[in-house]
């Protein structure tokens, strides 16, 4: 009797799947996506699939990735759970006839979450991207589509990218945008999520923020937030997706395809924006496009004409990004490190980095020559015998070693963007001028001492000497303390970044936007500026020594 | 009105956590200092090179680049010896000024003892304005707190200049705010001068007593 029914099971089983029609490109959604879930259901064992919609379908339950601290799009109070995306998710699930399990990703681990199979989807405020194609499987029609706005006090006035020269905007990690706004001359300051930045402009440490319109459509709900902030304008649209595996994901995909086709299609989308207070206008546009009848039919989801296409982040990769990746592959296996290298693999990136770099070097030789040159200019100052001008340079070096280096870097800038307008050229300027004057004020008082000390042996020993001699003198009698000063001045170069200058520590928080690796990034920055200044003081003591040996040898000047 | 009423306060208030922080680094610096300060002048060499090579490094690594290496690679919360510490942004700064603070104390303090060894307790005690006036120093270098969101004197100031339109109210801002970290900054380094003056005077013409030469083995 067993094995009767087993065997008509079998029949049924293949009957069943023989009967599932192949999937017509001019049928209607609802009738491919129901082809589609027949024949995943009636195919392979379900112990041996590697098939991701065959998989949900046999265990019955789909792992959604969801943010737990986004409002209105996803957000987390103990085990209850809302938001747009929640909604949407509990949507799909239905439709596939499996039970949800909601599971909360943050923008860092979202994507690893999906290709380590601990979620089936994930729909987490993620925007769609060249560079995210590559490691999931993105679904269109896209659920919904944000822009970067910023946001800050009504009385800040900013009207667009270009009035950001120069001032403190405070934005998330990872946030495809942050290169965008650096690169008109904002000081970024990085934050983990989103919800800081409230904090943040609520405090008074950030007087401008940027992030998803999505993400402060929320706050300007509250009238307290709306009477104190407002927004000053949008940048770089961004449509959102939601993305399955790479691997095995193809049917998981056209399925949740034609399931976003149909929620366009009908309104769905629209309604559950409006549910949640969320601006509706993408929806609104999608809506439209999704009842063109080139449109909703079972290809829609592939047709250029309906679909956006992902936000390009223009990143070919550079010519060694595969021995890259084989030097990651070789120190994990070799030494258990695994460093994330992103940005030495995408041409932008490390375009950025060498970029850095060089400004770097361009910017510590500048702030060399700049200290040694104001170094002379104080030395002469602080020493000379006519008042005024003594006088004068007294007043300049209180002035200058009584303002902390942020301020002064920062009193530099704001005169360099009024008179010129903001380039990294001024700024690098700007702060190599200002590295120079601290740190040569401190050495020109040291040279200015020397002389004082010389007339004072000259005058003992009777002897007479020409000015320059006797400030050639100086020179080397303080060269000890000048070294340390130059030293100091090299140490203070990666403050230029607090001004926009696009020296190696803004060029690495910039390639945050490609990667939301920080720790390979920030050792690189402190191993790259520590070996620059240990060069520094060999090159200095190197310069001493020579100096100090030429004084030594017989028929030397000293008195 | 270019300066609000609330803007003295405000900066004063954000000055004591100026002060506040170089505090905090000036402790942790001198902790700190103890074992550098020992490897530095003990007589086993392996341990001398040893300390050579840590306080070169440690001189060698910029503020604001170990600041910002702090504040994205420290967790949020930490746990030391069973205490639990949120990592806030102001315990990053003092964190970040601990290379130039232990390294400073560990030189002085290393010619200190060299001085008191050789029995000039006078010329040790030069370590007392020394370490004032890394004091001084340190309060300077808060500032880059401002880079990471602290809400520090200079934070303040800047944060009250971006809100002003034109150039010349901004620089009225800037001129305060070096006014007000002027007065008490060049206070500290004439006082601290004239302290080290005195050391050094008491302490050459201690050196023309006969008595003043003997160390305390002597004694």
């Amino acid at each position: 009797m067993t094995v009767w029914v087993v065997l008509v099971s079998m029949m049924l089983g293949v009957a069943t799947s023989m009967a599932a029609p192949p999937f017509d490109p001019a049928a209607r959604p609802e009738v491919a996506l129901e082809t589609l879930l027949a024949r995943s259901r009636g195919s392979e064992d379900c112990a041996a699939t590697t098939d991701r919609l065959r998989h949900i379908l046999c265990s019955g339950v789909l792992k959604v990735g969801v943010r737990g601290d986004y409002p209105l799009f996803g957000m987390a109070a103990g085990t209850i759970r809302s938001g747009y995306e929640v909604d949407i998710a509990e949507r799909i699930a239905r439709q596939l006839g499996v039970t949800l399990s909601l599971v909360t990703v943050s923008p860092a681990n979202r994507i690893a979450l999906l290709a380590e199979d601990r979620i089936d989807l994930v729909m987490a405020t993620m925007g769609h991207t060249t560079l995210r194609d590559a490691h999931a499987r993105f679904i269109r029609p896209h659920y919904y589509a944000s822009s970067t706005e910023l946001v800050g006090p009504r009385a800040v006035q900013a009207a667009d990218l270009s009035a950001l020269a120069g001032r403190t905007v405070c934005v998330t990690v990872g946030n495809a945008s942050n290169a965008e706004l650096s690169r008109h001359g904002a000081r970024l300051l990085l934050f983990d999520n989103p919800e800081q930045l409230i904090d943040r402009l609520n405090a008074g440490v950030c007087m401008l923020a940027a992030q998803d319109d999505s993400f402060f459509a929320k706050s300007f709900t509250d009238p307290r937030f709306s009477a104190l902030y407002d927004r000053k304008f949008h940048f770089a649209p961004l449509p959102w997706g939601m993305a399955v595996a790479n691997q095995g994901g193809e049917d998981l995909a056209t399925a949740l395809s034609l399931i976003s086709q149909m929620m366009h299609r009908d309104g769905v989308f629209v309604d559950l924006a409006r549910d949640h207070h969320i601006d509706a206008g993408f929806l609104m546009e999608q809506r439209a496009v999704w009842n063109r009848p080139t449109c909703d039919r079972a290809d829609g989801f592939s047709n250029p004409d309906c679909v956006l296409r992902p936000h390009a982040t223009d990143l070919a990769p550079t010519l060694f990004a595969s021995r890259v990746s084989d030097f990651e592959h070789w120190l994990g296996t070799q030494a258990g490190i695994h460093p994330v290298l992103t940005m030495f693999k995408i041409a932008p990136a490390w375009d950025l980095i060498r970029w850095g770099l060089f400004n770097s070097i361009i910017l510590i030789a500048a702030t060399l020559a700049s200290t040694l040159l104001f170094a002379v200019v104080f030395g002469l100052g602080l020493s000379t015998p006519f008042k005024p001008l003594l006088w004068s340079a007294r007043a300049i070096m209180v002035l200058v070693q009584s303002t902390p280096i942020v301020l002064s870097l920062v009193i530099a800038a704001t005169i360099a963007n009024t008179v010129f307008s903001f380039s990294s050229t001024v700024a690098l300027a700007a702060a190599a001028i200002t590295l120079g004057l601290t740190n040569g004020s401190y050495a020109g008082q040291a040279i200015s001492e020397a002389i004082v000390t010389l007339r004072s042996d000259y005058e003992r020993l009777h002897s007479t000497v020409t000015a320059p001699k006797m400030f050639m003198e100086a020179m080397r009698r303080s060269l000890v303390q000048i070294v340390s000063f130059l030293i100091n001045a090299t140490k203070g170069t990666p403050a230029a970044s607090f001004i926009g200058a696009p020296e190696l520590l803004n060029a690495l928080t910039d390639t945050t936007s490609f990667s939301s690796d920080r720790t390979t990034t920030y050792w690189l920055l402190l191993i790259f500026y520590t070996l620059a200044v240990l060069l520094v003081i060999q090159l200095c003591t190197i310069l001493r020594r020579t100096l100090e040996r030429e004084i030594a040898r017989p028929g030397g000047d000293s008195p | 009105m270019i300066l609000q009423p609330d803007f003295f306060a405000a900066v004063l208030s954000g000055m004591l956590l100026n002060f506040e922080i170089a505090a905090e680094a000036l402790l942790a610096g001198l902790v700190l200092a103890i074992p550098l300060t020992l490897g530095t002048v003990t007589k086993r060499t392996a341990i001398r090179r040893l300390t050579a090579s840590v306080v070169l490094i440690l001189r060698a690594a910029p503020t604001f680049v170990v600041m910002f290496f702090l504040f994205n690679l420290l967790p949020h919360r930490v746990s030391i010896g069973g205490i639990a510490m949120t990592m806030s942004p102001q315990i990053i700064v003092a964190l970040s000024l601990l290379p130039y603070s232990s390294t400073y104390f560990s030189e002085n303090g290393a010619e200190a003892l060299r001085q008191w060894r050789a029995g000039s307790v006078l010329a040790a005690s030069l370590f007392v304005p020394n370490t004032g006036r890394a004091y001084l120093v340190l309060v300077m270098s808060t500032g880059s707190g401002a880079a990471i969101g602290v809400t520090e004197g200079i934070s303040i100031i800047l944060h009250h200049a971006e809100s002003l339109p034109t150039l010349s109210e901004r620089l009225a801002v800037f001129a305060t705010g070096i006014l007000l970290f002027a007065i008490p900054l060049q206070t500290g380094f004439i006082l601290l001068t004239k302290l080290r003056g005195m050391l050094t005077r008491i302490a050459l013409s201690a050196a023309h007593t006969p008595q003043s030469v003997q160390s305390p083995d002597h004694a």
